[in-house]
């Protein structure tokens, strides 16, 4: 008796690839398997090794267009490990609207004054809710040079609330922490 | 409001008025006697009218003499609505008002006190903003969602002087308070361990989602918060959020929150906690959920004892506490003993140590907004249950063990475990 013939292939299975050749490309409600991959990879490896992995998101980073998603989990894996060497590509990403509040929460954790020194910056650039929370990490990282600018913003009636209530809880975080 | 602070004096004049108002058909609402005057009549605000919320409005539409809901507010506008065309009928009028934005509510100033029952990300920020503007808070737990979160309330709430309390009602029963104190007297014996069981998770999806349009009736920006911005999908808004590590950390701080907090009770850690954790989950490595499908981590203590916190799949959630004389474990509906002389000792007079005992959870809230006394789940004891919580989630999260410093609130030697403690939040949302 013959064997019965075999089904035909339906298609070829994708290649496999290298997850860090793909999370510029993130997007939403995809799979995140590889994210989740160079996630256990960043929180597990030791001090030693994670400038080596910064370079690695650096350059995924540099990448051309990177997705929404894709830029939001790279700045979040940098915020965990990133240091001095993140600052510029943060610094250049906190000057776009579309990535200054992103980039504004991973600097707020990369200790250092070259990170001191592109978030006060951006004090005379962002505005809306991305300096709202840009006045808000400066008061957190317990930054008093930027104490005086502050009371300018708290009363600019042209400011929205968001910004000039942002200003007075700064103003009074500092003032505590200053005591 | 009430004022912040309340002498012996204006506090036995209270008591005289709430004698008096009970007596009396007409009911005074605290804004006529002004700002400063202490009322019988406590003014409520509900943030957040979900699930959670329920059991709330339920409980305080029952002590129309004692509490008058003035306000709800919800990023869902069909669900503020519902709430507060409930709380009218209740009242038989039409003056409860319903916000899209907590701040309009809790920059009321005829408003006392405010029930935060948002998912865990907003848990902090609200709370925070209600006491800096001079209101009472009762914070659903798990207090917060990450430890310094807890740190900053618990420290706004003794900036500002306002009374908070959190939402571990098992401190308001019996059997709890009995067990507990059973314990710290020493009525197990020797006490070798604890062991708390956790539901699974109750909520489940597959590998990819799609997103969808934001219902019109939902501010999707206000419900995101300071928490990280996606797009819109139904899996993964309201009662989901607590399977979205950006939103809450699953059973741990659902259930653990509870169970976990009556160990810390039973040590006597309220003020502190363990010295020690690690832990293996096993945690979604595709969709929309984050949190752990099934959690495994102990913490150690200072004097040796260890508080293990596993998932279950038999029953709900329970904590054992195991001692020389043998065993106690207790849930929510039942207790159950290795042997039951230990249960009827446990009912015995005596012993040095003698716990407050609360039995009404809501009501001992209302009487310290009264008295300004602190509450049996007073703000810093919600802190450090959270942050039992949250030690066990880092740990699982980096499958390390941690030593932990619960002095300074700090992993020793640690830095990933201790970015871990926190989280940016998305602007124009600050912790301060």
């Amino acid at each position: 008796m013959n064997a019965p013939p075999l089904p035909p292939r339906i298609g070829i299975p994708p290649a496999p690839f290298d997850p860090w050749d793909k999370i510029s490309g993130l997007d939403f409600g995809e799979d995140r398997t590889q994210a989740w991959t160079i996630r256990q990879d960043i929180l597990h490896t030791p001090p030693e090794g994670r400038p080596a992995l910064e370079e690695r998101l650096l350059g995924a980073l540099a990448k051309s267009a990177p997705t929404t998603a894709g830029r939001a989990f790279i700045c979040e894996m940098l915020s965990l490990i990133g240091g001095t060497k993140s600052v510029p590509a943060l610094g250049a990403l906190l000057n776009e609207p579309a990535s200054a509040d992103v980039a504004r929460q991973t600097l707020e954790r990369i200790p250092g004054p070259e990170a001191d020194q592109v978030l006060r910056d951006a004090l005379g650039t962002l505005s809306g809710p991305a300096l709202a929370g840009l006045i808000g990490t400066l008061a957190l990282r317990g930054d008093q040079q930027v104490a005086a600018s502050l009371p300018r913003l708290r009363d600019d009636k042209a400011q929205p609330a968001a910004v000039r209530e942002a200003a007075k809880n700064a103003i009074q975080h500092l003032k505590r922490q200053a005591r | 409001m009430i004022p912040a602070t309340f002498s012996r004096r204006l506090f036995l004049k209270s008591s005289a008025l709430t004698g008096a108002a009970l007596a009396a058909p007409l009911i005074v609402p605290s804004r006529l006697f002004g700002q400063a005057a202490p009322s019988n009549l406590i003014t409520v605000g509900i943030v957040g009218t979900g699930n959670i919320a329920d059991v709330h409005f339920n409980t305080l539409l029952g002590y129309p003499d004692q509490v008058r809901i003035l306000a709800v507010s919800d990023v869902d506008q069909d669900r503020r609505s519902r709430a507060a065309a409930m709380v009218n009928a209740s009242y038989g009028n039409s003056d409860c008002a319903a916000y899209n934005d907590f701040r309009e509510l809790t920059r009321r100033k005829d408003i006392d006190a405010v029930f935060i029952c948002t998912p865990d990300h907003w848990h902090a920020l609200i709370a925070i903003d209600a006491m800096r503007h001079g209101q009472d808070v009762y914070v659903e737990k798990p207090l917060t969602l990450t430890i310094q979160e807890g740190r900053a309330l618990a420290d706004a709430a003794r900036r500002y002087n306002r009374v908070a309390q959190h939402g571990t009602q098992h401190r308001s029963m019996k059997r709890f308070h009995d067990l507990a104190q059973f314990v710290r007297n020493g009525g197990l014996g020797k006490l070798e361990r604890i062991d708390v069981a956790i539901p699974p998770n109750n909520r489940f999806c597959g590998a990819t989602w799609s997103p969808e349009p934001v219902p019109a009736a939902l501010d999707w920006d206000m419900w995101l918060g300071p928490s990280q911005w996606r797009p819109y999908t139904s899996i993964g808004a309201h009662y989901n959020f607590r399977f979205i590590a950006d939103n809450a950390y699953g059973q741990v701080t659902n259930w653990g929150a509870h169970y976990l907090d009556i160990g810390q009770w039973a040590l006597d850690m309220d003020g502190s906690g363990p010295v020690e954790v690690e832990g293996h989950g096993d945690f979604p490595t595709s969709g929309l959920f984050t949190t752990a499908t099934r959690v495994d981590f102990t913490c150690r203590y200072a004097n040796g004892v260890p508080m293990h916190c596993r998932t279950s799949y038999i029953g709900g959630g329970t904590v054992r506490f195991v001692g020389e004389r043998g065993w106690l474990d207790i849930s929510r509906n039942q207790m159950k003993a290795s042997d039951t002389q230990l249960l009827r000792d446990m009912q015995k007079p005596g012993g040095p140590v003698e716990l407050e005992l609360s039995t009404n959870h809501h009501e001992n809230f209302f009487n310290c907004i009264r008295s300004r006394a602190r509450p049996i789940a007073d703000v810093e004891i919600g802190h450090r249950t959270t942050t039992v919580c949250n030690l066990g989630q880092i740990a699982m999260t980096l499958g390390r063990k941690l030593r932990w410093d619960p002095a300074a609130e700090a992993f020793i030697g640690d830095d990933m475990a201790n970015l871990l403690r926190g989280r940016p939040f998305r602007g124009p949302w600050t912790l301060l």
